[in-house]
């Protein structure tokens, strides 16, 4: 029996961890030996440097900007996008007060939970288009256009949304923002369904409004998912390449002027277009290490009591 | 992520006492002042972001029907070019084939997805080994990692393993990637699953591996729906990858784009030489399937949820 | 690791390669040791490289005869790879199919906008194709690519005989200067075929209805800017989105008030280029007075050349900032009365240069992969493009001129732009300029674009400008590869 065990566990575990190593965990340890030298890009001929790539990384302001940049997201990205989810998640699930006093979603929750999933069925790629037409810096854009009508914004001087070093990030906060809240909402609905009925009508027969609901029931209970949506959101936002290179200005993005620069598109920048491969991994590693970083503490900072019913 | 081993049944155990809500702290009368403007106010708020989500996907869909100056000329106007020959011009420009290549690719790349990573997470989940802990960590912390930093690295891996521009190759690579959510969410699940089935299976003398196959796998297929979806979504949005891996190797080498490849490819055309309305009713077309996908599951995904947060 | 011919084969062996073949055994044995440097991929890589040699020497190498110089094997395949811009890829597509017919070669054709996405793997597994028209967004640089050994000097193509003539060198029947931009430490590793001017550009139409006439002076571009401005459109549009554009005109008008002398200073790397330099300040001063008397067309800081185009496709600016490339690319947002026309930059007083002199060289680099598998029929194929039938192929598909002296038969009608491309070469005569700084030093191109970016946007002053141009130049020039591009 114990042997057997042991034997189905190896077996179970063999293929999945085989793929694993050989897709995922290889080509990173790689990455870090290339890390180590002066490889170009172009070729497989380069020579070992040691860690020259990582004291030089050390003075490279546009990388630290970069870090400086994805920090910002890490911290906006997930509060705003949680903040929003779990707010319409427990309007949909349990703002309404049916007639009959019991606890639902608010009138028409079916068709927000639909509606609110939609923008997940869009590639980044594709949402770099849709906010390139949004954030359009002349009149003939959706964001400009409308402003222009309600008369807050002089024609012959729309706003440059993606040209001002003070707002660049935040649109494409919004962007992060606008896509993710369907995806927590849905998690959190599902997490919000599992509580039972009773606790809140308990709640509401004990006198409790809907933000004290929220407050001393739903957020408690949900706690496990939100620190799972605080990770994911947390490693996308030190990632955001494809968004910041289609839509800010300059090669790979970041602009104007570094201001929107993230790590990977520093990264890739120095990859492809300066041929500076080797100094791109060292950054790779770098960005890899933060992220663990990052994870971990966000894991740390987030264990609470958990609580059972 | 620490959880104790313990089991936690998901909902219907006994009936739980009322969690600490502060008694009579609000009296009625301010309660219900409160909800009229909470409700107008949230009400108000639902409806916004509705529109703010419905408007722009609108947009995308209505400028299949505008003409190119229209579209380069300002966002707004409404479309003059009724003709919906534009999505039969978004087809031939192979739209249809890069739609198969993705559908080829996701009928493999999903199941196996499920079925190894399944596996993955069961084993983890609900045997205790040495080095457990390390392994579970290990697939993941694969979610951290930049997929960019690896691309040149797999390129060559996938090169060596001959598999370049193929769907088995990319279908391997996909599984591998979607490796961490996958045991991520679906270890939480096992957890939740209750031991008393799993207990009387074996004693009554089935294998480990029935036991999964037959008992655990099926209580496990609200998780596996909703895992399955997010994945096919992942996966049918991919692009970094298959920008890398589905490349002709030589000139002669088929081109086997997946969908987000080819949008792109549509979308870089235009800056040259432009028929915009072409691009977004391709947007349009690669759009439809997944709405599709989602509303006639998404009860499922929300019940398979329900017990796959982290725990 | 296998042999090393494959980077020495049929290139005259450049010094580059020499070195990289060097280097790459030393990481073997260091990587070894450390065995952090996969031990697979390296001997991937060296299965390539030897693959390589033997492709290269082998199977596709026919006898060489007058006729033949290169030794063109009669159904051998040739992989071309053809960026899909501005100037789509059907002239390439009619190239092939005259190659087949000529040589009996077959063509595996390309046409992509992906130049990066799709190469560079095929670059780096040693496998890239046999020619390359490699340019655009995603281009891959072509001094990156020169560093890493991975290009043909193409020099042995260039002293070929001429397809037309015989008793006259390739090099020859070009148009004096257009190899320039291809040049890569002393030698010409990219050839650059199309020939196009770079400066203004204005609607004909719309300048008959206004009663403007093209200005010939600085005052006078601003006077119509300001009349623009007056009648409710912009002066100046330019593709904010991509610096590079409104930067070729700071360049140009650096080089006109200055001279050649300002132009090289910059190319060279002068510690004056920028800062201390009249020409330099005159210019960005001039470029900025637009920008502060809110001459610009609105948000075209922000816009992508597809926008900001088809703006002034719309008449919503007088000028726009292109080179020649624009009619083509416009074609189907442009009017049928729009009578597009070329403008030279307009003069600051006392310049160096006249009103005449244009910004003018070659554009698209066409390369030949040092490690391409079908040398002969590559260099041939190039051979053949800078033949008058292949050049007028060229004028009739993507309606543009190339480097070729009278390169297009008298009875290909152009359209307007381009015609007025034309007859602003003739009047240049020799007064024409071209930068290479960009082909040389992406690094400091991308800095100064960025700088003028924010001039544009008024974040900056002149000052501010010059200081962070200059800044660029002196990093740059700290770094020892420079050393070796030079012009005189």
């Amino acid at each position: 029996m114990r042997k057997g065990q042991h034997r189905f566990v190896a077996g179970f575990l063999l293929l999945p961890v085989a793929l694993y190593l050989i897709f995922v965990i290889w080509p990173y340890i790689q990455t870090f030996g290339y890390s180590l030298t002066d490889w170009k890009g172009q070729s497989q001929t380069f020579s070992f440097v040691g860690l020259d790539n990582y004291t030089k990384l050390l003075q490279d302001d546009i990388f630290m900007g970069a870090i400086w940049h994805n920090i910002l997201f890490l911290v906006f990205i997930p509060v705003i996008t949680i903040l929003l989810a779990l707010f319409f998640a427990f309007m949909v699930n349990a703002g309404g007060r049916g007639r009959s006093g019991g606890v639902s979603g608010v009138a028409g929750s079916k068709y927000y939970r639909v509606i609110y999933f939609f923008p997940q069925v869009l590639s980044l790629a594709i949402m770099a288009v849709l906010f390139g037409a949004v954030y359009r810096s002349d009149g003939g854009g959706m964001l400009n256009g409308v402003l222009i009508k309600l008369g807050l914004v002089d024609k012959n001087n729309p706003v440059e949304w993606l040209n001002e070093p003070n707002f660049v990030l935040w649109a494409l906060i919004a962007v992060v923002v606008w896509h993710g809240v369907g995806f927590y909402l849905v998690l959190f609905s599902a997490a919000m369904q599992s509580i039972p009925r009773d606790v809140y009508e308990a709640a509401l027969i004990d006198g409790a409004g809907r933000a004290q609901s929220f407050f001393r029931i739903t957020l408690p209970l949900l706690w496990d998912s939100v620190q799972t949506a605080w990770v994911y959101l947390g490693i996308a936002a030190m990632d955001m390449f494809i968004l910041v290179s289609t839509m800010t200005a300059g090669d790979y993005g970041g602009g104007p002027d570094h201001h929107s620069e993230v790590m990977s598109t520093v990264m890739m920048r120095n990859f492809l277009l300066y041929g500076r491969s080797g100094y791109a991994c060292a950054m790779g590693v770098v960005m890899l290490v933060l992220t663990l970083i990052v994870s971990v503490v966000m894991l740390r900072a987030t264990r609470r009591e958990r609580i059972e019913f | 992520m620490s959880a104790p081993l313990k089991e936690t049944a998901p909902t219907g155990g006994p009936t739980p006492p009322p969690p600490p809500v502060a008694k009579g702290t609000v009296r009625p009368g301010d309660r219900r002042g409160e909800g009229v403007v909470l409700n107008v106010f949230s009400h108000g708020f639902l409806v916004v972001w509705a529109v703010l989500i419905v408007l722009p996907l609108l947009w995308l869909v209505l400028s299949s029907f505008k003409t190119d100056t229209q579209i380069g000329g300002s966002a707004f106007g409404w479309p003059q070019n009724w003709d919906p020959g534009v999505f039969s011009r978004a087809w031939e420009k192979g739209i249809g084939d890069y739609f198969l290549n993705t559908v080829i690719v996701l009928v493999f790349s999903v199941p196996l997805t499920m079925l190894l990573g399944s596996m993955a997470a069961y084993v983890l989940a609900r045997y205790e080994f040495w080095g457990n802990r390390f392994l579970y960590y290990f697939f993941v912390a694969g979610a951290m990692f930049p997929v960019f930093l690896a691309l040149v690295p797999l390129f060559f891996m996938v090169k060596r393993l001959d598999m370049l521009n193929s769907y088995q190759g990319l279908i391997l690579v996909y599984v591998a990637y979607s490796m961490p959510f996958t045991v991520f969410f679906m270890h939480a699940f096992f957890r939740t699953l209750p031991t008393a089935v799993f207990e009387a299976a074996i004693l009554d003398g089935a294998s480990h591996t029935r036991t999964f196959f037959q008992v655990m796998l099926p209580m496990a297929k609200p998780g596996l729906l909703s895992v399955g979806i997010f994945n096919t979504l992942g996966q049918w949005n991919q692009y970094i990858l298959p920008t890398v891996l589905m490349q002709p190797q030589s000139g002669d080498d088929p081109e086997r784009y997946v969908l987000t490849q080819g949008l792109i490819q549509l979308q870089q055309q235009q800056g040259y030489a432009s028929d915009l309305p072409v691009l977004f009713a391709g947007v349009t077309i690669a759009m439809v399937p997944m709405l599709v996908v989602y509303l006639s599951f998404q009860r499922q995904v929300q019940a398979g949820l329900t017990s796959a947060t982290l725990k | 690791m296998g042999s090393t011919s494959a980077e020495n084969n049929g290139t005259g062996s450049t010094e580059n390669n020499g070195t990289s073949g060097v280097g790459r055994r030393a990481l073997i044995k260091r990587s070894a040791a450390l065995g952090l440097v996969s031990v697979p991929a390296m001997s991937f890589l060296s299965a390539c490289a030897s693959g390589g040699g033997e492709d290269n020497s082998g199977d596709n190498e026919g006898k060489t005869s007058e006729s033949n110089p290169f030794g063109v094997k009669e159904g051998s395949k040739l992989d071309v790879v053809i960026f899909k811009g501005g100037y789509g890829d059907d002239y390439a597509k009619a190239w092939e199919a005259a190659f087949e017919k000529e040589w009996g070669v077959t063509s595996v054709h390309t046409g992509t906008q992906e130049i990066t996405g799709k190469l560079q793997p095929r670059f780096n597994a040693g496998n890239p194709p046999d020619i390359v028209d490699d340019s655009g967004a995603q281009q891959i640089p072509i001094d990156v690519l020169h560093k890493n050994g991975q290009l043909l000097d193409l020099a042995e193509v260039l002293d070929a005989p001429s397809v037309d003539d015989p008793d006259v060198k390739v090099r020859d029947t070009l148009i004096p200067g257009t190899l320039d931009a291809g040049m890569q430490e002393g030698k010409v590793v990219a050839l650059n075929y199309i020939y196009t001017v770079w400066g203004l550009w204005y609607s004909g139409k719309l300048f008959q209805e206004k009663g403007w006439e093209a200005p010939k002076t600085w005052d006078d571009f601003l006077a119509i800017c300001k009349d623009a401005k007056d009648g409710g459109i912009g002066g100046l549009a330019h593709q904010g989105k991509y610096p590079y554009y409104i930067n070729v005109a700071i360049m140009d008008l650096i080089a006109k008030k200055g001279g050649l002398d300002a132009m090289k200073a910059i190319d060279n790397l002068d510690p004056k280029a920028f800062v201390g330099s009249d020409a330099a300040q005159e210019a960005i001063e001039a470029v900025y007075e637009v920008v502060e008397k809110g001459y610009l067309m609105p948000g075209t800081n922000g816009l992508t050349h597809n926008e900001s185009q088809t703006r002034w496709n719309q008449y919503k600016a007088a000028f726009i900032t292109s080179g020649s490339w624009l009619e083509n690319e416009q074609l189907k947002t442009t009017p049928d009365d729009f009578d597009m026309k070329f403008l030279p930059m307009p003069l600051l007083p006392d310049s160096a240069l006249p009103f005449e002199a244009i910004r003018a060289g070659s554009g698209e680099p066409f390369i030949i992969p040092s490690k391409a598998k079908n040398l002969p029929a590559a260099k041939e194929f190039m051979r053949r493009m800078l033949s008058k039938e292949w050049s007028t192929l060229f004028a009739k598909e993507a309606n543009s001129l190339t480097i070729l002296k009278d390169g297009v038969d008298t009875g290909v009608q152009l359209r307007p732009g381009t015609q007025s491309t034309v007859e602003a070469s003739k009047a240049a005569g020799d007064n024409t300029f071209r930068f290479l700084y960009t082909e040389w030093y992406s690094e400091m191109g991308t800095a100064i674009e960025n700088a003028s970016n924010e001039l544009m946007a008024k974040r900056i002053q002149p000052k501010e400008w010059l200081k962070r141009a200059q800044a660029a130049v002196d990093k740059q020039a700290k770094d020892p590869a420079s050393k070796q591009n030079r012009r005189d």
